[in-house]
């Protein structure tokens, strides 16, 4: 007879600049109310399903490796989140948004209509609680909006999300379709001629998600 | 679906009280101490020194207190204006605490049962004691030419706790980390409990601050004290802040160094993540499916996935990551197995 491990799991968690943002200005807004599990750092052609050893040893090269530690920056973490789907899924969301980047001079305006595959037993399907837009520098953008979400949630984020506070901060959005106008301050540029950004784009459904690089050009008439 | 929702019983606030040594490097113990000759001869230096915990032109030199002497009189140093008797940086320092630990200008210092016109301010920087200092920890090794003593605050002892404008105040008296000396001196006095000179001083644990009572460290060994001799003057830079320092320094000498605790209020969240058996089964790690089809990378992750967990996020209402903390190894999760890990996070 031996005795169980009664042990819980127990880690310690750090703010993301967007927390400490988010804190510093004490509007409430810093309140945790939901979380997510994430496997970044797994690479699944590790585990094994023909180990000779049997399925007690299919993940073996995976449970015992060391993981790295917390990044603060949100944009850099929580990457692939796991999702609560039925049983017997065989084909995961995909997040298509028509284009692998964007590119924009600057003061110049787009938007992107996010579609899920794989989802809800349709080919091309808009979720309905709409997507999470993430800007990882909100300063390159004088507008960074998402419309097509009317929730207390969307509302919340959408509200002030053209204001530039001078940090470089990440933004987010919540809407079906996202609009956004490159900066015109050429003062961000330095001796550059091109700024760079990521974009995040999740499903609020699915969980899918999808991560392609943002470029600005400088042009010399913009002030 | 990949966020879930926070009950709010699995939210729990908890405060802790954390405790640390104060000097620099987390040396439990300063013997060693250093003044800057730059700092000693600015303006500052009339009024306080600061003292390092190494030469203070070391690149690891930080200041870990400041000695500033305090005379109502004005008595050692030099005066603003010979216009104006008394008024000096000494009588500048006096008017200064007792403003802050006294908030009443007609009130006095009154050590034991002594009332005092001069005294010693030991203010530790703010970066070493963090929120407060923790009574009961100090032993502070003076010498002199009469001897050596050792201080300590009463608060272990003391029946009550006396609150000033500037917080809790104990008695400074013989004795080492909180046990006060009870040989000759039966409260642990210089001089007993007839002294004509008081207690050694008070401990001012919140605003981290120690006065040394002049009066009490100048008798005799016999009565209490070292023999220190502080020179009071009018009109003359008397650098009694060094005396302090010197005493410091010639116990320290001999191994009888100052040790101190820090004491720091941390509040923590604590928050339980559970996953239940039919919860983050399936991931969008680009590995978990195969091509660009979106398919499952094997077949039996069909009925039988199994994702490992590596990474809490915490989110506001409006899907924010806040806070985020990594696991220590990837834990496995499938249909057959629940998840509970406790995610601490400190303010």
């Amino acid at each position: 007879m031996g005795y169980l491990n009664n042990q819980v799991v127990t880690i310690d968690a750090i703010l993301t600049k967007k927390g400490r943002e988010l804190l510093a200005k004490g509007d409430g807004s810093f309140t945790i109310t939901q979380f997510a599990l994430s496997d970044d750092e797994i690479d699944y052609t590790l585990y094994n399903p023909s180990h000779p050893s049997g399925s007690a040893y299919y993940g073996e090269a995976i449970e015992n490796m060391p993981l790295l530690e917390a990044f603060p920056d949100e944009t850099q973490i929580m990457k692939y989140k796991l999702t609560t789907l039925p049983r017997g899924t065989a084909v995961m969301p995909i997040i298509s948004l028509g284009q692998s980047n964007i590119s924009l001079r600057q003061t110049a305006a787009t938007s992107i209509t996010p579609q899920t595959l794989n989802y809800l037993s349709g080919n091309n399907t808009f979720e309905p609680s709409g997507y999470t837009f993430t800007i990882s520098d909100v300063r390159l953008f004088s507008n960074f909006t998402a419309t097509g979400v009317n929730t207390a949630a969307a509302t919340a984020l959408n509200t002030n999300s053209t204001s530039t506070n001078g940090t470089n901060v990440s933004k987010t959005v919540i809407g079906t379709t996202l609009t956004m106008t490159a900066t015109g301050v050429n003062t961000l540029f330095g001796s550059n001629n091109t700024l760079y950004a990521t974009l995040i784009v999740v499903g609020r459904d699915s969980g899918a998600r999808v991560q392609i690089p943002v470029t600005i050009s400088k042009t010399s008439t913009s002030v | 679906m990949s966020f879930k929702s926070i009950d709010p019983q699995d939210l729990v606030i908890s405060t802790d009280s954390i405790t640390a040594t104060i000097w620099s490097n987390n040396n439990p113990t300063l013997i060693n101490y250093f003044t800057s000759s730059v700092q000693v001869a600015t303006n500052t230096g009339q009024y306080y020194y600061s003292v390092y915990q190494t030469a203070s032109t070391d690149s690891t030199a930080a200041v870990q207190f400041n000695v500033a002497y305090c005379d109502l009189l004005g008595s050692g140093s030099e005066f603003y204006n010979n216009a104006v008797t008394g008024s000096s940086p000494t009588r500048t320092n006096y008017g200064q605490y007792r403003t802050l630990i006294l908030g009443d200008e007609n009130a006095g210092f009154i050590f034991g049962n002594y009332s005092a016109s001069y005294f010693y301010a030991l203010n530790i920087e703010r970066a070493r004691y963090k929120e407060k200092l923790f009574p009961g920890t100090m032993t502070m090794y003076l010498s002199g030419s009469s001897g050596k003593i050792s201080l300590t605050d009463d608060s272990k002892v003391a029946a009550s706790i006396t609150f000033k404008d500037a917080g809790r105040v104990f008695n400074l008296v013989s004795g080492s980390a909180g046990t006060v000396f009870t040989g000759t001196n039966t409260n642990g006095w210089a001089g007993g409990a007839n002294s004509t000179s008081g207690s050694y001083g008070w401990f001012l644990p919140d605003v981290g601050l120690i006065l040394l009572n002049a009066q009490a460290l100048s008798s005799s060994i016999a009565l209490g004290g070292i023999g220190l001799l502080t020179s009071r003057s009018f009109d003359t830079a008397d650098n009694n802040p060094a005396r302090i320092v010197d005493s410091l320094k010639i116990a320290g000498a001999n191994n009888f160094g100052w040790t101190l605790n820090s004491e720091e209020t941390l509040s923590s969240d604590f928050i339980f993540v559970r996953a239940r058996n039919g919860e983050f089964n399936y991931s969008e790690n680009p590995s978990f499916i195969s091509g660009s089809t979106g398919a499952v990378l094997y077949n039996s992750f069909i009925n039988n996935p199994t994702t490992y967990i590596t990474t809490v996020g915490l989110y506001n209402q409006t899907n924010e990551l806040v806070a985020v903390a990594k696991l220590s190894r990837p834990l496995p999760k499938d249909f057959t197995k629940e998840l509970l890990v406790r995610v601490k996070l400190d303010f």
